[in-house]
């Protein structure tokens, strides 16, 4: 099998990196509690053969399999994932992902270099301590009925205790600004979170215990991320940073490394200590870290390589593509690209020119012209969780006839030039008809611009939205390209003026992904919007058990955001990669990151696949029946849990 | 002449540390860090990668402890690739485009020098416009344009050559032609123009008065002047040969040095970049002491004291 991956990797130490094209290989080398669906990218049995869940769902209990071993022939325990998670979190290592496990109780303190305060009686200042009594009830679930019970369990179970910067100078900082704060830690003595303190435990040996904050019910999920796949305890010790070389590195995952001539290829092979490894079908994968489109293809034609990452057909090659029309796939993915509005400046801080703007581009045209999205009008992208789509209909339905509005009206709001000239009059900045178009020439065109990375898709795209606000609102607003680590700054800072390109990749398949970037005050939305009413429905929605009405909560909060209009939503990306017809087992799945032990190669042209946009139908029992297998210990976890004692309420 | 070559020697050292300084200057100044992505990082992440790398430093103290370690000729680990050294990579890749910008120079200087010299020999004729119009040619398609054209006709039309990537003595064919044909147009060109004017200098009329045969008075008398400005050419042509050429790198995906620095510069990779500047600017100020020395041999003219 041979795979172009994309850049080089940057290291193969999983907690380390965090691009795409790294996850693509550190999937085949590392194995993690769970591992991705081939076609869902929903969790699997990996090394957990299941789990349970604690009734307040802040509580996970992972049973792992016994004869799980690295690449050397030593098993795999509990402890050696309390070590990959405590690694992870070190401040020295300073992983750009940790972040995604902040959800893991004191992990984020520990990672940020923060202290416990202790008192002299040796009682500890806890968070609810400080907290202002306000208004709000608080919702109190009943106490959590643990898993299994333990010293460490019950540190973990009692409340949160409250952190502060070790560093003394942060300390002041932060007292200086907060006076009761300042009296509350007088006197007082601050103890370091450590690693230990992580709310990870190994319960026995194949018994992992992990304790979040809250409920957060996308958590599974994320645990498929390299981030927090297991490595080698021993291995890193000895040889510190220089484990990953070749000659040091010890693996978990279904292959091992063999070669890695960097810029060149990266070669892995099936490793037989794995306890999977009668499923694993390749013998082995070449990854090619190439970037360039051109060549790919060149390579693609010439029969040099199986399959291709995602977006690496640009729209403008349809045609040259047609005769292989049947090998590429266009389905949409976990990922959709806005322009962000900056609100915190004139004239975008008008919701009605915010209104204005993002009625007045016809975002179906734009996905024809385009060919590879599809027209996108909330935040979420479509196609992608169909419950939760399913949930929005409902919710938004009920909104708007509150509103008086029914859901075509709303889904017309894809583009309404009428509607949009008539706002932005409404907002003070008349569109006034003169031959054959508008013209508006009170509006500020000198506050405003389109801001994006340079590239030739983003160009395009800009340049297709200027004519639509030419068009439409009579109103030409300037183009302002950035080369892409200029422009991050800009956006992260909220400094661009008017509009700025962005897009959104989903680390996992919850809609929460997506919704959260606008959550807290310091938000990544870079919309400089901010409303703690959004925050409070975000967290109603991860405290609600029941799945369906979480959904529904969270599609309310959508419905509320989208209100504001912060962003104009462009398009929900798609795939667009191709893959000969005889690779098998590889699904154009939302995050394109193939768990690469149901890959195979078909020597029998019958069985090839037909086509790639009808593939996600295809019944392969090459894949479905070990993932039947797979899939079947957690099923049975679930029905012997199905009637749990009912706690009282 | 030995004295000569000490005291240029001499200058690479403060010239180098100038070059290095000025990139380090200019890549502080440019927005961004190497590990900023789409994402943004919560400030706790960010102080623990500042912290790691030294970051959090003051300035001056960041810039010692980076000329201590270019002085060293050490330059740490790259930041984009944690674990790997500067030195490591810089030697690892070096080979791949030294491969191909020498196999590209030797072929350019075989094609260049023929096409040049038969074009003086006989110009205005047929042979002369002929080469000139090919020449021209080479100089106006840019290799990103000449790349694809030929994997086309070759690698996906006949299927003599593979498209790209490294490998085997076929996989070199097609990124060394394409490298080499500029070279070989500016060759050409350069190699006429020199032989000209050395035709018409009097040297050369005393050579064939005192009764040389013809192919004396060319081989050895015409050439070594007519190519001077060949060599004066070859001694930065070859350093940035030798260094990779990033776009001929890329249409064929060959792990030379040329991307790997661009690609440093594209992701801050500042020990990176620092790194194959300064072996740049080392290797270039070198080329250009051995074709002055060189000089010295070809035209009886020059002389070092």
């Amino acid at each position: 099998m041979r795979y172009v991956s994309g850049g080089e990797i940057e290291s193969l130490d999983p907690p380390i990196t965090n691009s795409q094209p790294d996850a693509r290989i550190l999937i085949a080398l590392f194995d993690g509690l769970v591992e991705y669906h081939p076609k869902t990218m929903e969790p699997i049995p990996g090394i957990a053969e299941s789990w349970e869940t604690s009734s307040d769902g802040t509580e996970y209990l992972f049973h792992l399999r016994r004869n799980a071993k690295f690449s050397n022939g030593d098993p795999i325990t509990a402890s050696d994932f309390v070590y990959s998670f405590r690694r992870g979190f070190a401040p020295e290592l300073a992983s750009r992902n940790a972040y995604l496990g902040y959800y893991i109780k004191y992990s984020e303190a520990y990672n940020s270099d923060k202290s416990f305060v202790k008192d002299s009686s040796g009682r500890f200042l806890l968070k609810k301590d400080l907290e202002e009594k306000n208004g709000d009830e608080q919702v109190v679930g009943p106490p959590a009925a643990t898993l299994a019970e333990s010293d460490f369990s019950r540190f973990l179970d009692s409340p949160e205790r409250f952190t502060v910067p070790s560093d003394e100078k942060e300390r002041t900082k932060l007292t200086d600004k907060d006076l009761k704060l300042k009296a509350a830690l007088a006197g007082k003595e601050f103890v370091p979170v450590k690693a230990e303190d992580i709310g990870v435990e190994a319960v026995d040996d194949y018994t992992l215990r992990i304790k979040l904050y809250q409920p957060a019910p996308f958590f599974l999920g994320l645990l498929a991320h390299q981030f927090f796949r297991v490595v080698p305890h021993k291995v890193i010790e000895q040889w510190g940073n220089d484990w990953t070389r070749l000659e040091h590195i010890v693996t978990s995952g279904a292959f091992k490394l063999s070669v890695h001539r960097p810029y060149d290829v990266l070669i892995v092979t099936r490793d037989p200590n794995n306890w999977d490894a009668a499923n694993v079908k390749l013998d082995s994968i070449e990854f090619y870290p190439l970037d360039e489109q051109t060549t790919m293809m060149n390579l693609y034609k010439a029969g040099s390589v199986d399959a291709l990452y995602n977006h690496t057909v640009p729209a403008a090659w349809f045609e040259q593509i047609r005769p292989f029309q049947a090998e590429y796939s266009l389905q949409p993915e976990i990922a959709c690209e806005f322009y962000v509005m900056n609100v915190k400046k004139k004239p975008m801080d008008d919701l009605k020119v915010r209104q204005a703007f993002a009625l007045a581009v016809d975002r179906g045209a734009l996905a024809k012209f385009r060919k590879t999205i599809k027209p996108l009008i909330d935040m979420t992208p479509e196609g992608i969780f169909p419950k939760y789509e399913e949930a929005r209909t409902k919710v938004y339905t009920e909104e708007l006839k509150k509103k008086g509005s029914t859901l075509d009206e709303w889904k017309a709001r894809v583009f309404d030039a009428e509607k949009a000239r008539k706002l932005l009059t409404d907002a003070g900045f008349a569109v006034t008809k003169t031959g054959d178009g508008y013209e508006c020439p009170s509006f500020p065109i000198d506050k405003v611009n389109i801001t994006y990375n340079t590239a030739e898709s983003n160009k395009a795209v800009a340049e297709f939205i200027q004519a639509q606000w030419k068009q439409n609102l009579g109103i030409t607003v300037p183009l302002k390209n950035m080369e892409f680590r200029t422009f991050l700054p800009l956006l992260n800072k909220v400094d661009y003026e008017g509009f700025a390109r962005r897009g959104w990749v989903g680390d996992y398949m919850d809609p929460y992904t997506f919704l959260s970037l606008y959550y807290s005050e310091n938000n990544e939305g870079a919309t400089g919007w901010w409303d703690p009413k959004f925050d409070k429905m975000l967290d109603n929605a991860n405290n609600t058990t029941d799945p369906q009405k979480r959904l529904e909560i969270l599609a309310q909060a959508e419905f509320y955001i989208m209100q504001q209009q912060i962003i104009i939503p462009l398009g929900t990306n798609t795939t667009s990669w191709m893959k000969k017809p005889y690779v098998k087992g590889m699904y154009p799945n939302p995050g394109t990151l193939h768990p690469w032990k149901f890959v195979y190669i078909e020597r029998d042209p019958s069985k090839w696949t037909a086509d790639m946009e009808t593939i996600m139908k295809d019944e392969d029992p090459a894949v479905n029946v070990p993932l039947k297998a797979l899939m079947a210990t957690q099923e049975q976890m679930e029905t012997s849990k199905a009637t749990p004692p009912v706690a009282p309420q | 002449m030995l004295s000569f070559i000490l005291r240029r020697l001499l200058i690479i050292v403060p010239m180098a540390l100038l070059v290095v300084t000025l990139t380090w200057g200019l890549i502080r100044i440019a927005p961004g860090t190497f590990y900023s992505s789409e994402k943004k990082l919560p400030p706790a992440i960010e102080e623990n990668i500042k912290k790691k790398y030294g970051l959090d430093k003051p300035w001056y103290q960041q810039y010692g402890l980076m000329m201590y370690n270019v002085v060293r000729l050490d330059f740490g680990d790259s930041l984009k690739y944690p674990g790997q050294t500067v030195n490591e990579i810089i030697w690892r890749h070096l080979p791949y485009s030294a491969t191909i910008g020498l196999l590209a120079y030797v072929l350019a200087l075989v094609f260049g020098l023929t096409f040049g010299i038969i074009a003086a020999l006989k110009q205005n004729s047929l042979w002369d416009y002929g080469s000139m119009a090919l020449a021209m040619l080479g100089l106006s398609v840019p290799n990103f344009v000449l790349g694809p054209i030929l994997v086309l006709g070759f690698a996906l039309g006949i299927y003599w050559f593979p498209p790209a990537r490294w490998g085997t003595v076929a996989n070199l064919v097609l990124p060394v032609i394409t490298l080499s044909a500029i070279y070989a147009a500016y060759i050409a060109r350069l190699t006429r123009a020199g032989m000209l004017e050395v035709m018409r200098s009097d040297y050369i009329r005393t050579a064939r008065a005192k009764g040389l045969d013809e192919k004396t008075v060319l081989l050895k008398h015409a050439l070594r002047g007519g190519i001077i400005p060949v060599v004066s050419f070859t001694g930065p042509a070859l350093a940035a040969l030798l260094a990779g050429t990033v776009v001929v790198e890329r249409v064929f995906a060959i792990p030379g040095l040329g991307n790997i620095f661009i690609q440093s510069v594209l992701n801050r990779d500042e020990p990176l970049t620092l790194g194959i500047v300064a072996f740049l600017s080392i290797l270039i100020m070198v080329f250009n002491l051995i074709v002055d020395i060189s000089y010295g041999f070809l035209d009886p003219r020059i002389r070092y004291e």
